[in-house]
């Protein structure tokens, strides 16, 4: 059974608002590297933000690991999304804070109130956090400020926040458009071995179709909302890619 | 070539007496905005200044000076007197700041478009809240809380209170409007509830900015709970006034070096607030 | 490829000792001293001004009850009169005359009182910021209760109040504005052989007209605020009835006042919101 289904998707922003996603289907399985390929304004971010429902889809229904997501009231929807990491373009970090309490943040949906306030988590919680700076190499950084590492240093804390939340499901949203070419090969390899290691399938919204190829199994290419391709990635041959971005050429 | 580049600037610039006629357009604009002002300058002088004054009792220049002179000169008599009233009227600030803090947080939270809990009652609420705070002067305050507590520190703090709520929760509001949305869909995405969004995405990124505002007015809370005695709400304000009545003009400058004393206490405390905040 | 608990076999290679605490041992103790500090002040402070805290709550009964018996309903007609319109005319006038004398006082403190235009670092810069916040530090009714001991009373010691507080008050933000500006037009005209006078003209205020311009509209705004309450000490305007009214205990003038005076600011506060919001756009 897949971990994700997705039917007949459609999505607009304002209710007379132009249509951003146009009846999308797809399946991701326990095991896959699902890429989300096509040209930018395709409707790649609004159907990954459709998934945890930071967007809310406008009908077709979506089912992750037997729940649908589209019909839950606030308190279930929060402990799907804490079921669900998600890596985010520009990183999403909290500035201000330490690199730890941006790891520690990943406990959120597990964490209290009153916990909340004094930011005083779990002792667990403060080892798996380490145990995650640890493997994405930060070790050094624990109580830097976020906004003091690199590009490709904040990223590895938006990894380990992600992987933080014990996720079924790992949404990346453009991981590596923020950064340069030899980083963006180190922070995808790394997000495939984390991957494979926690057995979490990955759902990944990705502009660079060099990268795409080379790290996922199974891709769908959108265009205007629309999807134009649906496979895996061996089958990608570049008469469907030049179909698929013949917008941007234009 | 560069003949037809002179033909076509010449077909698409302005001429200099066309440039100089928008000039002296402009200027006689200018001009009419200018006697406007000064005709209004001139009727109003007329009115407060030449008919309402009594000159006769101001007299000549020189009397002038004399009773400006009065003012010359320090009574140091006075100081063991106002350690005192100086030290409640720097804890009056202090504690008048503090509630306006706290009733602050409502307000901000309210007036804040982007997070206020019910838009179509609350953020006009919170807009009414901060307009009223912000438009009546802290002696009008003053006044008010005296006739309801009565007299002393309270009602100083009170005033001082409602006084500050309106800055601060308007730049508080404005600061929380301006913050990059980024980590507030991170908090969410790991299933954060409402009161999470808030402690983790939106008061870390506001946070300096917030205390920076809260110091600023913190320093004016010191000028204003210097003339809150005039009302009858405790602090220096009281013993000024008491110079004023008794003719004890160099009492008076005492007092007046005392509060720019306390003042200047503020200002050092604020610069390293600052420096710790930042 | 998948491990059974892939953290569980990794853990060999961790350093052994896995641990983190928020709290460090001088940076913390600082700041929690810091807290502990400030707090005790606060305490102290309602302990040494012998605040009743527990008579707190039933305070905004009592708020709720004085403003119902005594305050309610405002003495409307009182403030219909013709003198006391006449009053708020001048008041007008005055807050009017004390912004436009303290914002002409105030250009020359912000341009000597920047510290990247000032005609001299060594002597101007700190002259003209000793002005300037001595016009701030004192708050505008001791201005006024000063003049008025002096001058006698009348408006003209309301003006001359609102003058010195207008002028630091906008002197402090000029200074601030003229500090931001882009030094490259400054440059040029240094460059081209103008004068401090000429670079000035050519090379600040084009940069910081708006600005300035939204200072002034600003400080008008907050001239009026002022000028409602100076008569209260004798300086002409308004605050002379307020006062009146305080001292006679006729509570429900006061309360027609009041809001008279709260009318008042919101209308110049809208107008002076809708002038600065043109300003900006003209920008």
């Amino acid at each position: 059974m897949p971990i994700l289904e997705v039917r007949d998707l459609c999505a607009r922003y304002t209710r007379s608002g132009p249509e951003i996603l146009k009846d999308i289907s797809f399946d991701v399985e326990a095991d896959d590297f699902f890429a989300i390929i096509g040209p930018s304004g395709a409707g790649k971010s609004t159907l990954i933000r459709c998934i945890n429902r930071l967007v809310a889809a406008r009908s077709g229904s979506i089912t992750f690991d037997g729940r649908s997501v589209t019909s839950l009231p606030a308190r279930e929807l929060r402990s799907l999304r804490r079921d669900i990491g998600m890596i985010f373009q520009e990183f999403n970090l909290i500035d201000r804070m330490s690199v730890m309490d941006n790891v520690l943040s990943g406990r959120l949906g597990y964490t209290g109130n009153l916990r909340t306030l004094f930011r005083a988590f779990p002792r667990t919680d403060v080892q798996r956090a380490l145990e995650m700076l640890h493997r994405v190499g930060l070790e050094e950084h624990v109580d830097k400020r976020a906004d003091e590492l690199s590009g490709g240093q904040r990223q590895r804390v938006g990894i380990a926040r992600a992987l933080m939340q014990g996720p079924k499901l790992l949404l990346l949203d453009e991981p590596t458009s923020a950064l340069d070419p030899k980083i963006s090969r180190e922070v995808m390899g790394l997000i495939k071995n984390m991957a494979q290691e926690f057995a979490v399938p990955c759902l990944c919204n990705i502009h660079d179709v060099n990268l795409a190829m080379e790290f996922c199994n199974k891709m769908i290419g959108l265009q205007d909302g629309v999807k134009m391709f649906d496979g895996p990635t061996a089958e990608m041959d570049q008469a469907k890619l030049d179909e698929i971005y013949a917008m941007e050429v234009l | 070539m560069l003949s037809t580049l002179d033909t076509d600037l010449r077909r698409t610039a302005l001429s200099a007496d066309e440039v100089l006629a928008i000039r002296r357009r402009r200027r006689w604009s200018m001009l009419a905005v200018v006697a406007a002002l000064t005709v209004m300058v001139v009727w109003s002088i007329d009115v407060t200044v030449i008919e309402d004054t009594d000159w006769e009792r101001m007299g000549s220049v020189a009397s002038v000076l004399e009773s400006a002179g009065r003012f010359m000169g320090v009574d140091w008599a006075l100081f063991p007197d106002l350690v005192k009233p100086a030290i409640e009227t720097f804890m009056i600030a202090c504690l008048g700041t503090l509630l306006g803090v706290i009733i602050c947080i409502p307000a901000a939270w309210f007036g804040a478009m982007n997070i206020t809990p019910f838009k179509p009652l609350t953020y006009p609420l919170a807009r009414l809240m901060m307009t009223l705070s912000r438009s009546i002067h802290e002696i009008v305050w003053a006044l008010f809380f005296v006739a309801v507590v009565g007299l002393g520190a309270m009602a100083g703090i009170f005033a001082l209170a409602v006084r500050s709520v309106g800055f601060i929760a308007k730049m508080s509001a404005e600061a929380i409007e301006d913050i990059n949305p980024g980590p507030v869909e991170a908090i969410r995405a790991v299933g954060g509830n409402g009161f999470q969004v808030l402690r983790y995405a939106i008061l870390p990124q506001v946070l300096p900015q917030i205390l920076g505002v809260i110091v600023f007015e913190w320093e004016i809370n010191i000028r204003r709970s210097a003339i809150l005695g005039l009302v009858g709400a405790g602090g220096l304000g009281l013993v000024f006034f008491r110079q004023m009545n008794t003719f004890n003009f160099p009492g008076v400058t005492t007092v007046i070096i005392a509060i720019l004393g306390i003042i200047l206490v503020g200002e050092v405390v604020s610069y390293f607030a600052r420096k710790a905040v930042i | 490829m998948k491990a059974a608990n892939p953290v569980e076999a990794d853990r060999a290679a961790l350093p052994r000792d896995l641990h983190w605490q928020r709290y460090k041992y001088p940076e913390s103790l600082y700041s929690y001293g810091a807290w502990i500090v400030v707090l005790s002040f606060l305490a102290f402070s309602v302990e040494y001004l012998s605040i009743p805290l527990e008579r707190i709550p039933a305070m905004f009964e009592r708020m709720a009850a004085v403003i119902a018996s005594r305050y309610y309903p405002p003495d409307i007609e009182y403030v219909m009169d013709r003198d006391y319109l006449d009053y708020v005319v001048q008041t007008i006038q005055m807050a009017y005359l004390g912004a436009l004398f303290g914002l002409l006082l105030s250009v020359p403190l912000g341009w000597f009182g920047s510290f990247n235009m000032t005609p001299s670092r060594r002597f101007v810069y700190p002259v003209a910021r000793l002005f300037t916040m001595g016009f701030r530090a004192v708050h505008e009714m001791i201005w006024a209760i000063l003049f008025v001991s002096i001058l006698g009373f009348g408006m003209l010691p309301g003006v001359l109040a609102l003058t010195f507080f207008c002028a630091g008050f906008a002197g402090k933000l000029f200074a601030e504005e003229i500090e931001a500006i882009n030094m490259g037009p400054v440059e040029a005209m240094r460059a081209a052989g103008a004068n401090l006078f000429q670079t000035m003209v050519f090379g600040v205020f084009p940069q910081v007209r708006v600005a300035f311009t939204g200072i002034g509209i600003y400080t008008w705004d907050v001239a009026f605020r002022a000028a409602t309450v100076v008569g209260f000490v004798g300086a002409g305007g308004m605050g002379w009835y307020l006062k009146r009214a305080v001292l006679q205990i006729e509570t429900e003038r006061v309360a027609a006042i009041i809001l008279s005076i709260v009318i008042l600011v919101l209308i110049s506060e809208v107008l002076s919101a809708f002038a600065r919001d043109r300003v900006m756009r003209m920008k």
